[in-house]
């Protein structure tokens, strides 16, 4: 539309944009201020804006015991986090190969969060951020896999068979969950898998399948065939081109459905509630704080949603773009 | 390509969503049949359609039924109007601003649903912002009742999916006719006019495509509505999924939940094959 000039009109605009900015953030803001507060200011008879601030829902929450030299132990952890993010973000501009650096920031990652509990008196939160991380690369690592070979397939492929599969896909994704996660109790506790990763990786990878097909195939359709039939025609089998020519191409496809993936795993409460018993992930482990009795629930339950939170700002941080473009991208919603 | 390559590419994707979307689904209506709890998990009773007929009879599953349309009902429209309004606005700006204000409307549809539901309550909790608010300007004490559950669901429904629709119309904005939008201002047409005859009739396949989507989603509403109940049957807010969750978990009837997953299918279908239709449609067309 054509823009409106005016200057009040503009400032109606922002005006309004700005309400419903404040009516967005609100919940987080709020839940930050509660988390850094003594729960005797938490829970005062009117909200507090005045009042010392405090790490000690934090620390309740993370650490079972208090280290002895906690500055300089988060100094030092803090300093490794930092540093790695910092291989991550300029590997392009080492002039090393790249898979490498990538290679050796990950490791260097998974190091640290196993020297945490090793440094620290470490509480069951953070099992169930471990447990998250484990889940989230597992279903993102699996679902993408074999995400990508059919959404290649369905991409290529002009039979009738293809379009059986996608409108099936479809349906299956619009269905009520629990009339699958309900079974896959059942398959679960036969096959003696309860409580346990693989089964909640495997399972969320079928229920996302759908939409990462979908997802996947969109993008694989916006390559021109003309791209591995020449390959092909110089020798290499369709799955040689596959890997060696589309996939390259692919890479922004592949990072956005990723998140997406990354979004639908870390986010899913149902499934893992039914399918685990101790091994919670994050959202599981964070509803234990609604409800109840005990009165340190309020902040420890707004602590424990904040740290939820950040990791997952960090990552939408770095791939805006990707997300807004997968969300416009159409149907897209897990 | 040939069939044989196709399925050598899609098979295992299509492996796994047989072994574990269809078969499970198929399990479902199995299972809905027999008398289930989870001491019987593995040997479980036969007992036919009885347990279809008792969910049919239930009074309460008809009540989660009732408050779910009334969930959607209010919820799908708000989304709509609210999305829409907001693209427009969000269109007006540029550069920078566009993109601040964008991330700070992204923010909630990031968040864990659970979470964010947390959050929202935490507004309403002792000493929370919005409960103090409540008691100041209507002087009178909050307190957690039926109506104020209720209500709070919905409101927290409206609060956390508008980004959603404001993306994809904010998206459906960018493709808008430059030419049709300059005929009409030279014709005279007012703002509104040409809101309402070129930039509405230009988004209604996406109203369309929202429409259908946001309904089968907010059909099958499960994490806010837990959190901010906790299942507390005294409030009368289950949806039907809540419900079936809580059929299965508290009160043990894994059969009889199975037979109520089934009939939600039912449920669905009614926008469901509409939606079906057009996208086999549409896919035909673009063989």
């Amino acid at each position: 539309m054509d823009p409106v000039t005016n200057r009040p009109g503009r400032l109606l605009i922002h005006l309004a944009l700005i309400l419903f900015a404040v009516y967005s953030v609100v919940p987080f803001l709020w839940t930050a201020l509660q988390s850094i507060k003594k729960l005797r200011d938490a829970s005062s008879r009117t909200p507090k804006f005045l009042f010392t601030p405090t790490l000690e829902n934090y620390e309740e929450l993370w650490l079972r015991s208090t280290p002895d030299n906690p500055e300089s132990l988060a100094f030092f952890l803090l300093l490794a986090f930092l540093l790695l993010i910092c291989l991550l973000i300029f590997a392009q501009h080492i002039p090393l190969r790249r898979d490498l650096v990538y290679g050796a920031a990950i490791l260097g990652l998974v190091v640290l969060l196993w020297l945490i509990p090793q440094l620290l008196d470490t509480a069951s939160f953070y099992d169930y951020f471990i447990n998250t991380l484990i889940v989230t690369t597992g279903t993102i690592v699996v679902s993408i896999g074999i995400g990508c070979l059919a959404g290649y397939g369905l991409a290529r492929y002009a039979g009738m068979l293809g379009v059986i599969v996608l409108i099936a896909a479809l349906a299956f994704r619009a269905l009520p969950r629990l009339a699958y996660v309900l079974p896959y109790y059942w398959i679960g506790s036969a096959l003696n898998l309860i409580d346990s990763h693989i089964l909640v990786i495997i399972t969320l990878v079928a229920v996302n399948q759908p939409f990462t097909i979908w997802m996947l195939r969109s993008f694989f359709m916006e390559i021109p065939k003309d791209l591995e039939e020449s390959a092909m025609v110089d020798g290499a089998g369709r799955l040689v081109a596959f890997l060696r020519v589309i996939i390259p191409v692919m890479w922004p496809g592949i990072v956005a459905t990723a998140l997406f993936t990354l979004l639908l795993a870390y986010n899913e409460f149902l499934l893992v509630r039914i399918l685990t018993q101790t091994n919670w992930t994050l959202p599981v482990a964070i509803s234990r704080f609604t409800g109840g009795e005990d009165p340190r629930h309020l902040t420890l339950a707004a602590a424990a949603s904040v740290s939820a939170t950040i990791p997952i700002v960090i990552v939408i941080l770095f791939f805006q773009k990707q997300l807004v473009k997968g969300l416009a991208a159409g149907a897209v919603k897990g | 390509m040939e069939r044989r390559v196709f399925l050598g590419f899609a098979g295992p994707s299509i492996v796994v969503m047989t072994l574990l979307m269809v078969l499970p689904l198929a399990m479902a209506i199995w299972l809905g049949m027999h008398f289930i709890t989870f001491d019987n998990v593995l040997e479980p009773q036969w007992v036919g359609l009885r347990n279809f007929a008792a969910a049919l009879g239930d009074q309460r599953f008809w009540q989660s039924f009732g408050f779910t349309a009334l969930y959607i009902g209010v919820v799908v429209p708000s989304w709509i109007v609210i999305g829409f309004v907001v693209a427009v606005l969000l269109d007006q700006v540029t550069g920078f601003a566009r993109g601040l204000y964008l991330s700070i409307f992204l923010l909630r549809f990031i968040i864990v649903p659970i979470v964010g539901t947390i959050m929202f309550r935490q507004l309403f909790e002792p000493s929370g912002l919005l409960r103090w608010l409540y008691q100041e300007l209507l002087n009178e004490r909050f307190r957690y009742t039926e109506q104020t559950v209720k209500s709070l669901i919905l409101f927290h429904g409206i609060w956390y999916v508008t980004p959603f629709t404001l993306v994809v119309y904010f998206a459906g904005l960018q493709t808008l006719p430059q030419d049709l939008i300059e005929a009409a201002g030279i014709d005279g047409a007012s703002r509104l006019q040409k809101i309402r005859h070129i930039v509405i009739p230009h988004v209604r396949s996406l109203t369309l495509f929202i429409l259908l989507f946001s309904i089968m989603d907010s059909y099958r509403v499960f994490d806010s509505v837990f959190v901010l109940t906790g299942l507390n049957p005294l409030y009368k807010a289950n949806t039907i999924m809540t419900y079936t969750y809580q059929t299965a978990t508290q009160l043990e009837r894994l059969g009889r939940a199975n037979a109520m997953a089934v009939l939600t299918i039912i449920g669905i279908m009614v926008v469901l094959i509409p939606n079906l239709y057009l996208s086999w449609k549409e896919q035909i067309a673009e063989r």
